[in-house]
């Protein structure tokens, strides 16, 4: 209609045109994609017209004026007619009529929204790439937390949002793909005793897929989540097929070269020894391979673990000769076609890692085709279907030393080089007999090269995620939209210790086979209208079903017969396998908004859930519950007389009531049951009470409720922006695994009592101080800070009671939920003081240890992030700062170093001794303090880092008019490029080795990596 | 179809509220375990179980018991109870397993044969027997203790049970056994599944009033007119006959640790694990030397260092080893013989010798007629001919009974006949224990090591689990009860209720 009038009126300015000049141009988007129907009017003017099918356009307009180009979802421009061709290519941005995806992948006007919700360009995840796609969020979104850990290729991650909402349940969010809830679960990992990470959910989408992401972040956002929302939702919407002429092609490829970054700064004065002395015979030498409490180093030559003797110095850097750099090829061919009824988008994608760990790496393929349909006026149809194929190379181990070679790669005292202990150079890390070649007499400390080389932790996952979805538009502004959405994975993993393994001589194994399924019928009915000019309506209702399904087959064994024969059927003693559980969920809801002058938005959601988790054997158990959430919108800008500076206010409130998984998504919980145990004796069968806690009576899922207000503004004509947001969310009825008296039969039963808040703030400002039309300067600056607080653990009481949730391997440090303190403290024991704060030393001279005390939260209440983009004509370069603080870190790498003699402060002393310890012993003095005095090794994790560097070029089809491209794209991009400031010795702060609720320890992880990366993007 | 049937579940959902979970109490059974489970696998279970794993027969049984009462002896520091140190995780071990692993089950299985139409009356027999077994070793052990409430966490929905006195719980432990026994009769029992007697009525029985006669005379010195009753009862009924009535558990060499006797997954390197740190104690291998006593080379294989047996005096540590007159290194004293803590070995819970040793006291205090002499005689060849259920080679003649009793003749003495039931408990240590609580025999010489949790005197009992403290508010009344604090680590000398 708009398109009419505008020709109509181009025809009146062209019928009265005088001294004119006619100008032409093509309008295309960032990437170089014609736009098709822009606005181009003379400013001041009723003269325009509109971009054709190829972004071009001609106008007559009068000498000097200047012509304004404008389309939905882009930002104006306005260039000055000088005669010369206005080829122009808009920036997508901000523009009053924006729609932004909600839940249940409703387009809504962003101005309606009663709450955050935070859209990302899937761009900004492709240009820097992290091999897991959602760490690429880090630093990018107000009060997101995207935590790195420490696990290698294929390692899973943490993010929460607004804080962590849930005690001891998931806190992160629900990811939605094309309004497909998809699978996160961690399916393992390491913990004190060690292990790997075995991988998550969203790490393996493929960033090129991915058109947009939307984070719904509060109560009200999601509460059409109902059960699922307490921690946020992820939307993904995934890149749809175009209408154009012909097939487009687009292929891009990328090379990514990274390498550890090594904080690494332990001594390099002593070599291997006790007691100030280096060995002086095998046997010694072995015993104290770990030790770096030896003689100066002076270039004697002294004997080593393997009889051989070598000059006593510093071998310089042990973790780049055992890292080596980790490569990443990534190739993505898309094709997308279609025209006004029919479009289709198909990509193939590869990416293949060799990680910095030795011998570790992962491949993964994904195959995309998503085609929509309008089959007539009424009925349209979306089929998007993804299939994913991974592997991932040994795993490596975390933690724990037993077949950690992190472990051991970073604990050699100086004077051992790494290569030697390489053995056998067909078979790393074997001896002569193909046993592990054993540098030191502990056995549980696994020499590097056999774990990387011999040890294995495989694993592969074939996923497919596909929806289908069907509209039908009955009259005007009444439908009905079906959806079925299906998430379907299996995951096989092998986990080995080899035959010969010092620790376990005749190795052992175990394989595992989880198949997975969730499947979701969704119907909805709606209504979207505008009833008069002034008041517009949308309401719907709907259901949804959900089932889920996971079991896991598998076996182990361990004492292979035959030796190196590696395969379970070797094993002489076995045992199977088998994990089953299932559940459904079932629920109707519905929402509910009325615009007034589009100015004045009013909403409500309902959702009720039924849940089979919490249906007992005679199904009288309350097994529903229900959710809701309440928001006003109001575009100040639009009702008030605002200064004319003010381009866009508009103020929100919202209060939203939700539920979190925990229990929902746990079956059998409520019913005793019996298991039968062992293989039997003599031949009886045995069996008895399955349960170790006590069958809960009465479970809901917790409740969150959350209000939320937020301000949202726009000033001197959009260039600079706000976005303000509060929120004050309190979790109630959280599900705990309370400890009971064992002399109950039980040790612990499941109950609904902990109560936990969060309150914070989320200001973005976004601006462009420098705007010409060669060179623009884009800054936005991004700030979160959530203050939480554990309110009452296992009675209604603030009574500082506690759930110590991990335990580090050093068996000192904690990490604990306490009463009145934020979530996960780090417990450890601190120094014993007199009263003048001095250290108070025993009789011997050695620190005595004090009390068992929160030393500080694992998790960071402020994050910062700062990214700043240069446009200059077609050359862009952007960074991001990303900055987090407040946090704490338990350095067990540390208390290692102190074990050890390897750490710096350990030099002190070995001169003259400390106090009444002689210098001989001062070993004595550091170990007294080690795995003692945890205090010594908490520290600060506050961090500021570069995160992203991104350097690109667009060549544009005018200057290789010759070649078959309509554009091409070069970029250069870093990840982690320096870490600016960091307070932690020897480590990088992001350094946990879990995603689970225990946050802040950290001992002997992958380290961190800096990446540069190469970017080659052409289409056709 | 499956829309069309969505299409119909949803708008059954708008109009009936309730149906929205139709089918969902079935979704929600687990379907890889049993709702209900045949009486006899769990009470193989807990028979099994109460036989115990390495974790309570290694701290409870052995590392504090038979160190207390002197069998064995040891320099390694973490054997706390040969110094008589507080080891609160050592000393709550039983406890801390029991009630899960034990107690449990047992209730669960006698709620389902009471509460269960038709359920056999001669299994419950055996149940309420059992359980007593059970509660027993605990209230010896530990004195007042969860018992009327214990294990029903799930049952009765008591998350944290009383305490109850000592005195309720023996009184209640007899009755259960005389109840128990009644049963007996209506029914055909567990059958094969009953581990200890393959379901032999007369022997449960027999074992159920030996048992009667053990808790009985244990009241001896508390409420001497109870026990007096009791014993006279246990005895009218019918004790045990001989050694094919003792009670014990085969076990098997795997293939899971459940099968295998949990003190021989201790001590049994055979078994590619093996804890080298005990000793024959010098109070044993003095007093089966000054006797002759023939089951010494069952007990213990000698030095390694050579020469003849030799026992290692209780209380010493690596360095105080070095001027002990009498050997230096561990490996001048006897070790244990490995041919009875095999991880195939049976478990002792009572014996034949045992229960003639006790009618024998009981005829010498006047509860029960007939010869004291000749129970004691009867006592002391069971207790050596009982090692042959261990293995075949251990068999003792009777020729070398006969001159054993011919040179320690029967001496109507309370402290001799507190010697042979010290020595026939070997391995049963919580058994030993007790005994000597309550007699004060054999009086041992208590070690005084430095820094001792008890005052250089045996430790009248073991502690309950720190965890308790502050967990379960019906701990303060027991300790209060007993006059115990809440600082364990001083507690190990207060007595209990039936240790006068």
């Amino acid at each position: 209609m708009r398109n009419y009038l505008l020709c109509l009126l181009f025809l009146l300015g062209t019928m009265t045109a005088l001294a004119q000049q006619r100008v032409s141009g093509t309008v295309t988007d960032s990437d170089g994609v014609p736009l098709i129907g822009v606005t181009v009017i003379e400013t001041g003017t009723n003269n325009g017209t509109v971009t054709d099918l190829d972004g071009n356009f001609s106008l007559n307009v009068s000498d000097g004026g200047t012509v304004t180009l404008s389309y939905v979802g882009y930002e104006s421009q306005t260039m000055v007619a000088d005669g010369s061709a206005m080829n122009v290519s808009l920036a997508s941005g901000v523009a009053l009529d924006e729609v932004v995806v909600t839940a249940l992948g409703i387009e809504r006007d962003k101005k309606a929204i009663a709450y955050s919700a935070t859209e990302v360009d899937g761009d900004n995840f492709s240009k820097a790439r992290a091999m897991n796609v959602i760490q690429s969020l880090s630093g990018k979104v107000a009060g997101v937390n995207v935590a790195s850990t420490a696990t290698g290729a294929g390692g899973s991650t943490r993010v929460t949002i607004r804080g962590n909402s849930s005690i001891s349940g998931n806190n992160q969010p629900l990811y939605v793909v094309d309004g497909v809830p998809i699978d996160n679960t961690n399916l393992g990992s390491a913990g004190m005793w060690g292990g790997q990470d075995w991988g998550d959910g969203i790490s393996s989408l493929n960033p090129d897929d991915i058109e947009s992401y939307t984070i719904l972040k509060g109560n009200a956002a999601a509460a059409l989540y109902g059960f699922r929302a307490s921690n946020g939702v992820i939307l993904i919407t995934t890149k749809s097929g175009k209408n154009r002429q012909g097939i487009g092609v687009e292929f891009n490829t990328q090379i990514r070269s990274e390498n550890i970054i090594n904080h690494l700064d332990f001594q390099d004065e002593y070599g291997h020894g006790r007691r100030g002395v280096a060995p002086t015979t095998q046997e010694e030498a072995l015993a104290n391979g770990l030790y770096a409490w030896g003689a100066p180093l002076d270039g004697s030559s002294v004997i080593q673990f393997d009889g051989e003797s070598r000059p006593y110095s510093s071998v310089g850097d042990n973790l780049g000769r055992f890292y080596r750099t980790g490569t990443t090829f990534s190739n993505n061919l898309a094709l997308t076609g279609g025209n006004e009824k029919y479009n289709f988008r198909f990509s193939g994608a590869a990416l293949n890692n060799e990680d910095v760990v030795p011998n570790s790496g992962l491949d993964r393929y994904t195959f995309t085709t998503k085609t929509n349909a309008q089959f007539n006026d009424k009925l349209s149809a979306n089929i998007g279907v993804t299939y994913i194929n991974e592997g991932v190379q040994n795993r490596p181990r975390l933690s724990d030393s037993p077949g950690n070679a992190n472990y051991t790669a970073w604990s050699l005292p100086a004077s051992i080089d790494i290569d030697d202990l390489k053995g056998d150079p067909d078979k790393l890390g074997a001896n002569d007999e193909g046993f592990e070649l054993q540098f030191n007499d502990n056995v549980f400390v696994t020499n590097p090269w056999w774990g990387t080389h011999q040890f294995q932790a495989n694993s592969t996952k074939n996923r497919m995620i596909g929806n289908v979805q069907l509209r039908y538009e009955f009259v005007d502004g009444l439908y009905a939209r079906g959806r079925v959405g299906l998430d379907r994975y299996n995951a096989r993993r092998t986990n080995l210790t080899p035959y010969g393994t010092a620790f376990s001589a005749f190795g052992g194994m175990d394989e595992q086979g989880t198949e997975f399924q969730e499947l979701n019928n969704e119907l909805i009915l709606g209504y979207d209208k505008d009833l008069t000019d002034a008041i517009g309506l949308n309401i719907f209702v709907g259901g949804n079903q959900l089932r889920n399904k996971r079991e896991t087959i598998g076996g182990n064994g361990n004492n292979f017969s035959v030796p190196f024969l590696h395969t379970l059927n070797n094993a002489a003693n076995r045992s199977t396998i088998f994990n089953f559980s299932e559940f459904q969920n079932n629920s109707i809801f519905g929402s509910a908004e009325i615009a007034f002058n589009r100015a004045i938005y009013l909403t409500a959601t309902a959702r009720n859930d039924w849940f089979s988790t919490l249906t007992n054997a005679d199904n009288t158990s309350d097994n529903d519950n229900f959710y809701y959430s309440v928001g006003a919108s109001a575009v100040l800008s639009d009702v008030l007389n605002l200064p004319s500076q003010i381009d866009f206010a508009k103020l929100r409130v919202s209060y939203g009531e939700v539920g979190g998984v925990g229990a929902a998504e746990q079956p059998y919980l409520l019913g005793l049951n019996y298991g039968i145990f062992g293989q039997g004796h003599e031949g009886n069968p045995l069996g008895g009470v399955n349960n170790g806690s006590v069958p809960p009576i009465g479970l809901t899922p917790l409740t969150s409720q959350e209000f939320e207000v937020g301000l949202d503004f726009r000033l001197f004509q959009n260039r600079l922006g706000a976005d303000f947001a509060f929120y004050n969310r309190q979790t109630n009825n959280d599900i705990l695994n309370a400890a009971v008296s064992p002399t109950s039969g039980y040790g612990s039963k499941v109950v609904n009592i902990g109560k936990m808040q969060n309150v914070g703030i989320e200001l973005l400002l976004y601006g462009s101080p420098v705007k010409t039309s060669d060179f623009r300067w884009d800054v936005s600056f991004n700030f979160a800070q959530n203050n939480n607080k554990v309110v009452s653990l296992l009675t209604d009481e603030d009574d500082d009671e506690n759930i110590r949730v991990e335990e580090s391997r050093t068996r000192n440090a904690y990490i604990e939920h306490i009463e009145g303190l934020p979530y996960s403290q780090i417990m450890g024991f601190s120094y014993e003081r007199d009263e003048g704060g001095n250290i108070v030393f025993d009789g011997d001279g050695l620190p005595t240890r004090g009390e068992l005390m929160p030393l500080g939260t694992g998790v960071h209440p402020t994050s910062i992030g700062i990214n700043n983009t240069l446009t200059f004509k077609d050359l862009s370069l952007s960074f991001l700062i990303d900055s987090k603080s407040g946090g704490y870190i338990y350095a067990a790498t540390n208390a290692y170093g102190y074990f050890r003699g390897l750490h710096r402060n350990t030099l002190d002393g070995r001169d003259a001794g400390i106090g009444d310890v002689s210098a001989e012993n001062i070993e004595d003095y550091y170990q007294s303090i080690a795995f003692n005095i945890s205090e010594e090794f908490v520290e600060k994790a506050d961090f500021v880092k570069l995160r992203e560097l991104v350097l690109s070029y667009r060549l544009k089809k005018s200057l290789i008019p010759k070649l078959p491209f309509e554009s091409i794209n070069i970029g250069l991009a870093g990840r982690n490029l320096w870490l600016i400031s960091s307070s932690v010795d020897n480590i990088d702060p992001e350094s946990t080795y879990t995603v689970g609720n225990g946050q802040g320890l950290e001992m002997f992880g992958v380290p961190q990596t800096r990446s540069i990366q190469l970017n080659l993007g052409v289409k056709f | 179809m499956k829309f069309l049937k969505y299409i119909i579940v949803v708008a059954a959902c708008l109009m009936f509220n309730t149906s929205c979970d139709n089918g969902f109490d079935e979704l929600n059974v687990n379907p890889t375990a049993a709702n209900e489970i045949d009486p006899k696998f769990q009470f193989s279970w807990t028979q099994l179980r109460t036989s115990g794993g390495r974790y309570e027969n290694w701290r409870a049984n052995l590392i504090y018991s038979s160190m207390m009462m002197q069998h064995f002896a040891s320099t390694c520091g973490y054997w706390s109870g040969d110094k008589y140190s507080y080891n609160g995780g050592y000393s709550s071990s039983l406890f801390d397993r029991a009630y899960t692993e034990q107690v449990k089950d047992v209730q669960d299985l006698i709620n389902t044969l009471e509460t269960k139409e038709g359920a056999d009356q001669a299994m419950l027999g055996m149940a309420k027997i059992w359980r007593v077994v059970i509660f027993q070793r605990l209230t010896d052990l530990y004195g007042d203790i969860p018992y009327f409430q214990a294990g029903k966490g799930f049952l009765e929905g008591i998350d944290f049970p009383e305490y109850d006195a000592q005195e309720t719980i023996y009184a209640d432990m007899l009755e259960e056994l005389e109840e128990g026994i009644a049963l007996l009769p209506n029914g055909s029992g567990f059958g094969g599944a009953d581990l200890v007697y393959a379901g032999d009525a007369d022997k449960w029985k027999r074992f159920a009033y030996s048992m009667m006669l053990r808790l009985a005379m244990r009241l001896s010195e508390a409420d001497a007119g109870t026990a007096q009753a009791w014993t006279a009862k246990a005895v009218a009924g019918g004790v045990m006959q001989s050694n094919d009535d003792i009670a014990f558990i085969q076990h098997t060499n795997g293939p899971e640790g459940i099968n295998m006797n949990g003190i021989g997954e201790v001590l049994d390197k055979s078994n590619g694990f093996g804890d080298d740190c005990p000793r024959l104690s010098n109070t044993l291998v003095d007093w089966m030397t000054g006797t002759g006593d023939p089951r010494l080379d069952i007990f213990g294989v000698t030095p390694v260092n050579g020469g003849a047996h030799n026992g290692l005096p209780n209380g010493l540590d690596d360095t105080s080893i070095q001027d002990n007159p009498t050997g230096t290194s561990t490996d001048d004293f006897s070790s244990f013989n490995p041919t009875i803590v095999q991880v195939s070995s049976p478990m002792f819970f009572q014996t034949y010798a045992e229960t003639q040793l006790l009618v024998a006291e009981a005829i010498k205090r006047g509860w029960a007629d007939g010869s004291a002499e000749e129970h004691y005689n009867n006592g002391v060849r069971a207790a050596m001919q009982q090692w042959s259920i261990y293995d075949a080679s251990l068999a003792v003649d009777d020729a070398t009974v006969d001159a054993y009793l011919a040179a320690n003749p029967y001496a109507d003495s309370f402290e001799q006949i507190g010697w042979q039931y010290w020595a026939a408990t070997f391995l049963n240590e919580y058994e030993t224990y007790a005994n000597w609580r309550r007699t004060g025999y054999p009086s041992l010489t208590p070690t005084n090591y430095p820094g001792n949790a008890t005052g250089g005197q045996i430790p009248s009992r073991m502690v309950y689990p720190e965890s308790e403290i502050g967990l379960n508010p019906n701990l303060d009344a027991a300790l209060a009860r007993q006059g115990m604090s809440t600082d364990f680590s001083n507690e190990m000398i207060v007595p209990v209720w039936w240790d006068k």
